[in-house]
């Protein structure tokens, strides 16, 4: 995928220095560690993790000295293959399997400079092991996450801490634990097939889905990182396209959805990191190459008849993204494609999302009874949005003191600067 | 400084002493420190200031005793102490070594720069060189 895959070091404009790409380091170690567990075997997977620390480390000891090497990604490989291959020597529980393993490793590219490229389908089908192996249905969903950000993504526990608004020792409690569990339950380094294929793609799409959606949402937490994340797991999605065991018309219309997204990521908040509705925001910095990949997945999406949650949510987003501006939004697909996702999905909270494009195709009155006819409308009372919602309706049909209260209460309901400061501005705009 | 600068020096050590500062960082703050410490490297070299600079392996031998008899593995790895790498700098005074070692891109995570002034053939002189300036140990603050 051209967005992310650029070529390792180039030189910059102003010469000499090469440049490396951006969060290499972090890409390279989720590519190593696949290639190692594929060696050392799933139950080492700690191991792997810490051959591939180290190759960081001994980079981190060299390169200032000697110079960015001209293949990178090849030098990183070759340290992390000499330093494994070491381990493997030394290491007494290797015995049974040392000799197959040194032949294996032996027979790769020796060489700083390159990598062959028949490796890259190797490389490819042993990330997607590892893919199904830390989304394993059978590890709580927050072990997945974490340890899909450490070993696929290369965060560091501190750094999922940061992402998750937890601790590092809990972070790292979580990883350990989950690490102890796939010994326990010899979680296999395997890609499904049959049936089971099917059920336990599901499962990778949903963590990923998880982890952009961590990323997405407006909550306090570092930007950059939150950024990252929805990065990461718009990586991850791509990793499933690029195998033909998961390259199936759903994991493109989770792609889209997150190209989509992504592309209006920066221009959600103004330079105080307020929160800025789809209507104020600046569509000239919305993302154009994300949403044309967006674009282009949602057609690859379109092969096949299933219809899935991913393919409504790409396709609302498709719509705001393809407006020219706010009031040329096509608000009666985006309604037809919310008609379509309450009938597959009860949730309140998506209900309640789809009354704001049935007050765009047919008015506030009409939201407000789209709103009280929501099945277990009651389970929305705490969330701060539903009062946000109905105060923005009735401030269209111009009752002020009504909207005022609506907003009062969804003050009430959130802590996060950015929202709150949204809603007090919409608030007074009533008084 | 009230004392007269010597003529030239013989150049400045920078020992950069820890080996295990490092850890615990996450993949992409090991990629941001190793660009920044390389374009610093680039830098001081363009200008002339950098002679050379080589890191050290955590792995060596420490000899001693009267024959040389006893050799040991040194306790090199994981240690405060222990020197990873150095760089001779080809400046004037002990001020301007001073100033670059400050640019040191590790100091914010723990390395340690100690800056040691190279003593020529004509000691005296080294001697007021050295009085010129100070020793100076620089480290982050905390």
């Amino acid at each position: 995928m051209d967005a992310l895959v650029e070529p390792a070091s180039s030189t910059s404009k102003t010469g000499e220095i090469p440049q490396l790409t951006d969060h290499l380091f972090r890409h390279e170690a989720g590519k190593l560690v696949s290639i190692l567990t594929g060696i050392f075997g799933m139950e080492r997977l700690q191991l792997a993790e810490d051959v591939v620390q180290e190759s960081l480390i001994r980079a981190l000891q060299t390169w200032p000295y000697y110079g960015i090497p001209d293949n990178p990604t090849a030098w990183l490989m070759q340290t992390a293959k000499r330093l494994a291959l070491d381990i493997v020597r030394r290491e007494k529980s290797f015995s049974d399997k040392q000799t197959a393993i040194i032949a294996t490793m032996e027979s790769w590219s020796s060489s700083y400079e390159e990598l062959e490229p028949a490796f890259d389908d190797e490389i490819k089908d042993r990330r997607l092991r590892l893919i199904f192996a830390c989304c394993h249905p059978q590890l709580p969903q927050e072990a997945q996450t974490a340890l899909a950000l450490k070993t696929l993504c290369g965060f560091s526990p501190a750094e999922i801490a940061k992402a998750f608004l937890s601790t590092e020792a809990a972070i790292a409690k979580r990883l350990t634990r989950a690490r102890q569990r796939i010994q326990e339950l010899k979680i296999p380094f395997a890609i499904p097939t049959g049936p089971e294929l099917t059920e336990r793609l599901e499962g990778v799409r949903q963590v990923v889905y998880l982890l952009f959606n961590e990323g997405y949402k407006a909550s306090s937490g570092e930007a950059l990182l939150k950024e990252d994340l929805c990065i990461e797991a718009i990586r991850l999605a791509t990793h499933l396209t690029e195998h033909p065991a998961t390259d199936q018309p759903v994991t493109h219309a989770l792609l889209a959805l997150m190209w989509l997204n992504a592309a209006r990521f920066k221009a959600r908040v103004d330079h105080e990191g307020n929160l800025l509705r789809l209507s104020e925001q600046d569509r000239t910095t919305w993302d154009g190459k994300m949403i044309a990949y967006g674009i282009r997945h949602l057609m690859q999406a379109a092969a096949g008849d299933e219809l899935s949650e991913y393919h409504l949510q790409a396709g609302i987003a498709a719509c705001h993204c393809t407006a020219g501006d706010s009031a040329s939004t096509d608000w009666e697909t985006i309604l037809d494609h919310y008609n379509r996702w309450v009938a597959i999905n009860p949730s309140p909270v998506i209900a309640l999302n789809r009354t704001i494009a049935v007050a765009h195709v047919h008015g506030p009155e009409a939201a407000l009874a789209a709103v009280k006819a929501i099945p277990h409308i009651e389970l929305l009372d705490a969330y701060y949005l539903y009062h946000a919602v109905l105060g923005d309706f009735e401030t269209r049909r111009q009752r002020n003191s009504q909207a005022a209260s609506h907003f009062r209460r969804a003050l009430e309901l959130t802590e996060v600067d950015s929202e709150r400061s949204f809603l007090q501005k919409r608030l007074h705009s009533c008084l | 400084m009230n004392a007269p600068q010597p003529a030239a020096s013989n150049g400045y050590l920078l020992l950069f002493r820890g080996t295990a500062w490092h850890e615990g960082l996450s993949a992409e703050e090991i990629q941001q420190v190793m660009t920044r410490w390389y374009s610093w490297f680039d830098k001081l070299t363009k200008e002339g200031k950098l002679k050379t600079g080589q890191p050290l392996a955590n792995e060596g031998k420490v000899v001693a005793g009267k024959g040389g008899h006893t050799v040991t593995d040194g306790p090199f790895a994981e240690s405060k102490e222990s020197v990873g790498g150095y760089f001779l700098l080809n400046v004037d005074n002990i001020d301007e070594a001073v100033k670059i070692a400050q640019m040191c891109p590790a100091l914010a995570h723990g390395l340690r720069v100690e800056v040691r002034p190279i003593v020529g053939s004509c000691p005296i002189e080294s001697a007021a060189a050295i009085a010129a300036g100070r020793e100076a140990l620089v480290f982050a603050q905390a």
